[in-house]
């Protein structure tokens, strides 16, 4: 199962595409790919998008307290905001969706990292 | 302090002004982020993980009272309220909006500011001591050579595109506070026997991927020869650094491939084909530079102060003096270490209110001058000892009086995880639990001088491995563990660390530092600190205690 990400053109904020093909804040109304085809041809699509999202990729995502998690740490915390403040980043919004983030236990390189590292 | 003339000013606007349309380009679309990206990055405006981050350029780490009130404004304006003070000596904020960018470098500019050069395959920001123009023993003003080799640096030409990005620390110390070992040029300004002015030339320092201390290529360069020699070294590198790797593109490596006698010899002979007195600094250059560093007007005073004294029957102020409280070189005056370093709390940040107090403070009793150290701590560097205590009792107010400079709690951390697009773990939250296992002030004091540095990748922001402790963060398959490094040290007798053992996992990681504390207050000798115990007992003891569990 896979979600498309990227940050918002205008203020940099981790964006996730939800299944009215809009981008959104959180993570738990991002869309989800079962298909490797389907998520592709979004990615793809993204990637033309360029006054709304700067470099999307698709992320791995994993059940947790029944919802979904990004698998990768670096993911979560795109999703949830800086581990060292808890007054900042999505996670001040709390609920049950929030929680299912903060206690996934998932590990995975981000291929946000490993492109962004290729491309410097 | 230098200020910025006509030219400068309009050099600036002018920037602003084209960024401005560049930004609005590519809101619209008429620019994608591929064209975009070097455009912003040019500006010190990166894409990190939950936002854009500023990255804004303070040269030789000297700010006054103005132009910090400017930092408060803006991070309480366009960020959440505070900003990151790094190794650099550079202010990080971490969550800008694109679109407010060119309002807040206008706002910079107002003060003679920017983020210019703190990104991209350039000359970055100059570091200096930040005890500059207050220590006893510097021979001369380092940040007058700073401010020289930063207008030569600002925009030129020919250095726009490096092999990978370049810079450059000076000190005139002999105590080194500008980590100049680490540094692709590091420059000591000392007097030959001849009592001549000149630089200790050292190239090809560096942490990162591959640590080396830069060894020095010319011990006594004259001080009026010190752009052409630059302009050399920065040719040579332009011409044979290498631009096909990415890790093997910094000027050490190339340092380390000629060795440091072949690169001396390629330096020399760039130089002698130079027409020297076209590249070095005229005199009257030189002097309207320095006279923005001319020495302040310091009143005639007992070097010893009765209020200083008297206030030291508060124990906590007393242990403040002993820690924080530096000596100035005119009698009567002191400098101030202003920490950024509370446990628990962020190491280098610094609220917009605590920015607010400590400009207060600069210019009511430190000529309006203060100060960032690569140890993301402040200064506050020419105050008269009478007014220490009342400086004490507002920096307390503000939660900036931690007496723990130097001492185990003073941690470098680099942002980490938590915000850098490029880490690999974080470093912050492992800060926060080593620090929360020392806030009693007696035991820091009783463990003494320990530096510990940490970083959330191999890019070694953190300088973890010139940490007496060092802490790097690594990615094991998407969970983040710690390798500890221990003996390194960024000063005159600079070492790397040395690798304790495998990796630990973040749990682990707060605990090894109490171990490794107790080995080392079980096995000192008198006077020892850390540092020389681990030089003389090595890695084995240490080694037994963190990893006892597992054998």
């Amino acid at each position: 199962m896979k979600a498309l990400t990227g940050n918002r053109l205008d203020d940099g904020e981790a964006i996730f595409l939800a299944h009215s093909g809009e981008w959104v804040s959180r993570f738990a109304d991002a869309e989800l790919f079962e298909s490797d085809d389907a998520a592709l041809a979004a990615e793809a699509h993204a990637k033309t998008q360029i006054t709304l999202v700067v470099d999307p990729y698709l992320i791995d995502v994993i059940p947790s307290e029944g919802a979904w998690a990004p698998l990768s740490f670096r993911e979560r915390v795109r999703a949830l905001g800086p581990t060292n403040k808890p007054e900042h980043g999505k996670k001040t919004e709390g609920g049950e969706a929030i929680e299912a983030l903060l206690h996934a236990h998932g590990a995975a390189r981000s291929k946000g990292r490993i492109e962004l590292i290729r491309r410097k | 302090m230098y200020r910025y003339d006509t030219i400068d000013r309009e050099m600036l606007a002018d920037r602003v002004a084209e960024f401005r349309e560049q930004c609005q380009r590519r809101l619209a679309g008429e620019l994608t982020e591929d064209q975009f990206k070097r455009i912003r990055l040019m500006n010190g405006l990166y894409l990190q993980l939950h936002a854009y981050m500023l990255r804004i350029s303070i040269p030789y780490g000297a700010l006054t009272s103005r132009q910090l009130r400017k930092l408060a404004f803006i991070a309480g304006t366009y960020d959440k309220g505070y900003g990151h003070f790094t190794t650099r000596t550079n202010l990080q904020l971490h969550w800008i909006k694109l679109k407010d960018a060119p309002d807040i470098l206008e706002h910079l500019a107002e003060v003679g500011m920017h983020a210019i050069q703190t990104s991209g395959n350039d000359i970055r920001n100059i570091t200096a001591d930040p005890h500059a123009g207050a220590n006893a023993d510097e021979v001369d003003d380092p940040r007058v050579w700073a401010e020289v080799i930063r207008q030569w640096a600002t925009f030129h030409p020919e250095f726009s595109f490096l092999p990978r990005k370049f810079k450059i620390a000076v000190t005139a110390s002999a105590q080194d506070r500008a980590a100049t070992k680490v540094y692709d040029i590091g420059l000591r300004l000392h007097r030959n026997d001849d009592g001549e002015l000149g630089f200790e030339v050292l190239v090809g320092g560096g942490l990162g991927r591959t640590p080396y201390l830069g060894p020095t290529i010319r011990k006594h360069l004259p001080a009026k020869s010190l752009l052409s020699y630059l302009q050399a070294i920065l040719r040579v590198y332009n011409r044979y650094g290498r631009r096909d790797n990415i890790w093997k593109a910094r000027i050490k490596v190339l340092v380390a491939g000629l060795g440091a006698e072949g690169f001396a010899s390629e330096v020399e002979t760039e130089w002698s084909k130079t027409d020297q007195a076209k590249i070095d600094l005229p005199d009257t250059e030189l002097a309207r530079i320095r006279s923005a560093f001319a020495p302040r007007d310091f009143e005639s005073l007992p070097a010893t102060s009765q209020a200083f004294e008297a206030a030291k029957k508060d124990p906590a102020f007393a242990r403040f003096a002993r820690h924080n409280v530096k000596p100035h070189k005119v009698p009567g005056y002191a400098i101030i270490d202003v920490s950024l370093k509370k446990p628990g709390e962020t190491p280098g940040d610094c609220s917009v209110h605590q920015m607010e107090v400590v400009a207060d403070l600069a210019e009511r009793y430190s000529m309006d001058e203060a100060r960032v150290s690569y140890e993301q701590n402040l200064i506050l560097p020419h105050v008269k000892l009478d007014d220490v205590p009342a400086i004490w009792k507002a920096l307390d107010a503000a939660e900036l009086a931690t007496p723990n400079r130097g001492l185990v709690t003073d941690i470098i951390a680099c942002p980490g995880l938590d915000y850098c697009a490029l880490a690999n773990a974080r470093a912050i939250p492992i800060a926060q639990k080593i620090a929360m296992k020392f806030t009693d002030p007696a035991l820091a004091e009783r463990i003494g001088e320990l530096p510990i540095r940490i970083s959330g990748c191999i890019n070694a922001c953190g300088h973890h491995h010139v940490g007496a402790i060092g802490i790097l963060g690594v990615d094991k398959k998407g969970e983040e563990f710690y390798q500890v490094t221990l003996g390194g040290s960024p000063e005159a007798d600079a070492t790397l660390g040395q690798v304790l053992g495998p990796a630990l996992p973040a749990d682990k990681v707060a605990d090894a530092v109490d171990q490794m504390v107790e080995v080392y207050l079980r096995e000192r000798k008198d006077g020892e600190r850390f540092l020389d115990t681990f030089r003389r007992t090595g890695l084995q003891p240490f080694k037994e205690a963190v990893y006892a569990d597992a054998h």
